[in-house]
């Protein structure tokens, strides 16, 4: 073990940034602000961009409406949080406390994770009405997973001699969870908490996208239909700020409270000891969390007793495919989108991995760029893209360029920064004795970096499936009108709720999948070049 | 007769044995009897299965067969009462914690009072004055072992387990805490097993060397230290003591060649 207190999952922790990459970043910042002001002024007559100084003039002209939309916002944007983050919490407990329930807990938050908020949002709109309901709820759905999925690892992260320990004295569970358990997963915690702040701030604002009567969502669909290029860029602008500020804090408040950084790759949560990892056990696995989210689902619609008419249940979801008239034709319509974004997105979703991981791979042998690029990217990560999906429609236009872009985007900073992370994780001894034997810096990468990174490259493939779901669908439902996403909000203005559920069920359940899958491949990868993780 | 609650215990171990999960064979079926306020050091080869003995001695690992009695109840009993301290061979400190913190946990979780001065006087007595602040990650790997015999030593336990406590510690300063640490313990009379790799530490410290064989553990010597205490390091020369460090040795190499005699053998 290495000298020191190191428990597994906290290798990942992020460096505190030293002053010179803090300047080194904030040079790169007013590159990029340079740039943008001079590519602004060149297309100034496509209606494409606005320059830094047309948007900082258009927040300054119209600071008291832009203010009140984002206190709005914000205000909705905390409540989430506060609500997410509570659930993510007490689900944690729940699977600490019943450790068999951990894989159902796991799958059933995943699932819920994974619904579309892009139709979530409308059918909260008709059940709770107008008001800050539906915002509020998108924002919670928004955060709660990324912070479960740390603090899993987190309350078991630490080593079984700090509970040998406890029990040394004669204490049981409660001590060791009060001792070791809530401040060994603390780290953790504030991880999740970091990535949920923007999270929140973008669920709230595609609640507000739903038809809400305040906030910066709102004003972001009056921009896109006006073709408002300033009204579109500030409001960006704003937003991304405004997420980043709130990503940057709580990672200053961590600092604080904290004497280690918190870890910056989700790793998965290891099951519980003593449970089996077979192929029955994950198919067991998967059908009670099957049975749970059609009990909640069909048991949730009765318990609130939801306007048959447009709540559907699992049971009408399945007639609706399989046993009414025009099933065919649900199934027929409902095939046809779903290819029509996979093939956006698919492709979108990999250049993404790929352009992250690649960047990543280049900036170790340019170490020099890296420590510029890294914390602009740690930054940008931050950004709820899909905020920006209006500019990047606005550039690159509404067909297949604009979608797969921003998918690609979407992914490739989460991954970027993931991977550079993971190429610095490689332990020091190895690299000693690599350099004993004077291998050169490409042989170096190839053994020893890109093997260390792959952890990493993975939990960030895993996350971004349902990031990238959220991307094609936002984009598709607020500019291209084709695919799923369309779909969805199609049926829910003509109130066919059928194929609205029909559409959200197969999302929810494709996403998890495809998460799952990809998961999948994470614990072979693991298992062969990380197994001290894989346990 | 009701025993003294605050007397040292003594240890009783029947038939003592583990096997792990997989099958493999770490203790033998052990018969020990450690007297109260005896220092016993285990020495044998590495792997040999000494930290799972004094796990098992501590309740925190289940036998797979035999029992442990301490002062005739199961460990269970002793644990409860926070009668027994261990130094683990990895320190275990909370790293959130700094040295004074860690000292103090152990302090409230074994429901003892805090009182600032005597951990101050500890911390001394290991030789961390002016780190009591420090967290464990600015410590050295041995600055760390000392503040793990000072957690467990604070919470004045009648039976102490060391496992290794000087591993990591250099030779001067091994000696120093070998010169001061012991009498803390004979002081009060403490029960103490002292796992170590270090024959002549073994034979300083204690009043009984128990020698293991390679894996799976079985005693295979049972030498009486009969040196006057206290010691000093001057004792070291006596030809006494140079016998006992021998008689030691000797037995690590039977038990050495008796492996390799069973290995031959197959
Ligand atoms: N939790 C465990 N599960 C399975 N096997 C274990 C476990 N702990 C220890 N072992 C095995 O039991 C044997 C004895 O281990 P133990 O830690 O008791 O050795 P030791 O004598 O203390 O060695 P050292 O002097 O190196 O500390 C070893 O072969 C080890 O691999
Ligand atoms: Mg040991």
């Amino acid at each position: 073990m290495t000298p020191g207190p190191m428990t597994p999952g906290m290798t990942a922790a992020q460096p505190r940034p030293a002053t010179g990459s803090r300047r080194a970043g904030l040079a790169g910042l007013g590159v990029i602000v340079l740039g943008w002001e001079a590519l602004g002024h060149l297309l100034g007559g496509t209606f494409l961009l606005a320059p830094p100084s047309a948007v900082v003039g258009y927040l300054v002209e119209n600071h008291a409406l832009m203010g009140r939309a984002l206190a709005a916002t914000l205000t909705n944007a905390l409540a989430g949080f506060v609500l997410g983050n509570l659930a993510a919490i007490a689900l944690a407990a729940l699977a600490l406390i019943w450790p068999a329930a951990q894989r159902v807990v796991t799958g059933v938050a995943l699932v819920i994770f994974c619904l579309p908020l892009v139709a979530t949002g409308p059918i909260l709109r008709v059940l709770m009405g107008p008001g800050d309901g539906p915002q509020i709820v998108l924002a919670a759905l928004a955060v709660y997973y990324t912070t479960l999925i740390p603090l899993l690892v987190g309350l078991r992260a630490a080593p079984s001699s700090w509970f040998d320990l406890v029990r040394s004295y004669g204490r049981g569970r409660l001590a060791a969870l009060v001792h070791v358990r809530m401040r060994a997963a603390l780290p953790y915690l504030f991880a999740g908490l970091q990535i949920a702040a923007p999270a929140a701030i973008l669920g709230a604002m595609v609640g507000e996208f739903t038809g809400a009567e305040r906030g910066i969502g709102v004003l972001t669909v009056r921009a896109m239909r006006g073709l408002d290029v300033e009204m579109t860029w500030a409001i960006a602008t704003l937003a991304t700020g405004v997420a980043v500020m709130a990503y940057l804090g709580i990672g200053l408040l961590a600092r604080r409270v904290l004497t280690d950084a918190p870890p910056m790759i989700l790793a998965p949560p290891a099951e519980p000891r003593g449970r089996s990892a077979g192929l029955a056990a994950a198919l067991l696995g998967a059908v009670s969390v099957l049975a749970v989210v059609v009990l909640l689902w069909g048991g949730g619609l009765a318990l609130f007793g939801v306007n048959p008419f447009f709540a559907k249940g699992p049971e009408d979801v399945l007639a609706a495919l399989f046993w009414q008239p025009d099933a065919a034709q649900t199934r027929a319509t409902l095939g046809e989108a779903l290819v029509e974004t996979g093939v956006l997105l698919i492709p979108g979703y990999l250049a993404g991995l790929i352009a992250g991981a690649g960047l990543a791979i280049a900036f170790t042998l340019l170490p020099r760029l890296a420590i510029t690029a890294m914390p602009l990217a740690i930054a940008l990560r931050s950004v709820p893209i899909v905020t920006t999906a209006p500019l990047i429609v606005l550039m690159l236009g509404r067909g297949a360029v604009g979608t797969v872009a921003l998918v690609a985007v979407m992914v490739f900073f989460p991954t970027l920064v993931a991977c550079l992370h993971g190429l610095r994780q490689t332990p020091g001894q190895v690299t000693d004795v690599f350099d004993s034997y004077a291998a050169g810096p490409l042989q170096r990468l190839v053994r020893l970096q890109i093997p260390a990174m792959l952890p990493a490259f993975f939990a960030a493939a895993r996350m971004a499936v349902p990031a990238a779901v959220l991307a094609v669908t936002v984009v598709e439902w607020l500019a291209t009108g084709i695919g799923i996403g369309t779909l969805m909000a199609l049926s829910a203005s003509v109130s066919d709720h059928d194929m609205l559920w029909s559409a959200v069920a197969l999302v929810a359940a494709l996403s998890a999948l495809g998460y799952a899958a990809v998961g999948a491949v994470e614990a072979r990868v693991l298992h062969i070049y990380a197994p001290e993780q894989s346990r | 007769m009701v025993p003294d609650p605050a007397a040292p215990p003594g240890v009783v171990c029947t038939g003592l044995a583990k096997t792990w999960a997989g099958g493999l064979v770490a203790v033998r079926p052990t018969d020990l009897v450690l007297k109260p306020g005896q220092t016993t050091a285990f020495v044998g080869p590495s792997g040999c299965g000494k930290s799972t003995l004094l796990r098992m001695i501590a309740g925190l690992e289940q036998p797979s067969a035999g029992h442990v009695l301490i002062d005739g109840k199961p460990p269970a009993e002793t644990l409860r009462k926070a009668g027994l301290s261990v130094a683990f061979q990895d320190p275990s400190l909370l790293p959130w914690r700094s040295v004074r913190g860690n000292i103090e946990l152990a302090l409230s979780l074994a429901r003892r009072p805090v009182n600032r001065a005597s951990v101050d006087q500890l911390i001394a007595l290991v030789g961390l004055q002016g780190f009591a602040e420090a967290r464990p990650a600015e410590l050295s790997g041995g600055m760390r072992q000392r503040a793990a015999i000072a957690r467990a030593l604070a919470t004045e336990p009648q039976l102490l387990l060391l496992d290794e406590p000087f591993g990591a510690v250099d030779e001067l300063t091994r000696q120093q805490l070998a010169q001061d640490l012991p009498r803390i313990w004979e002081a009060r009379g403490t029960t103490t097993v002292l796992v170590t790799h270090s024959v002549t530490e073994a034979v300083m410290l204690s009043d009984r060397v128990i020698v293991f064989s390679p894996r799976p553990a079985e005693v295979i010597a049972d030498i009486a230290i009969d040196l006057a205490r206290p010691r000093s390091a001057q004792d070291a020369r006596q030809p006494r003591f140079a016998a006992l460090v021998e008689d030691v040795f000797a037995a690590l190499t039977r038990g050495a060649a008796l492996r390799d005699a069973a290995l031959a053998a197959q």
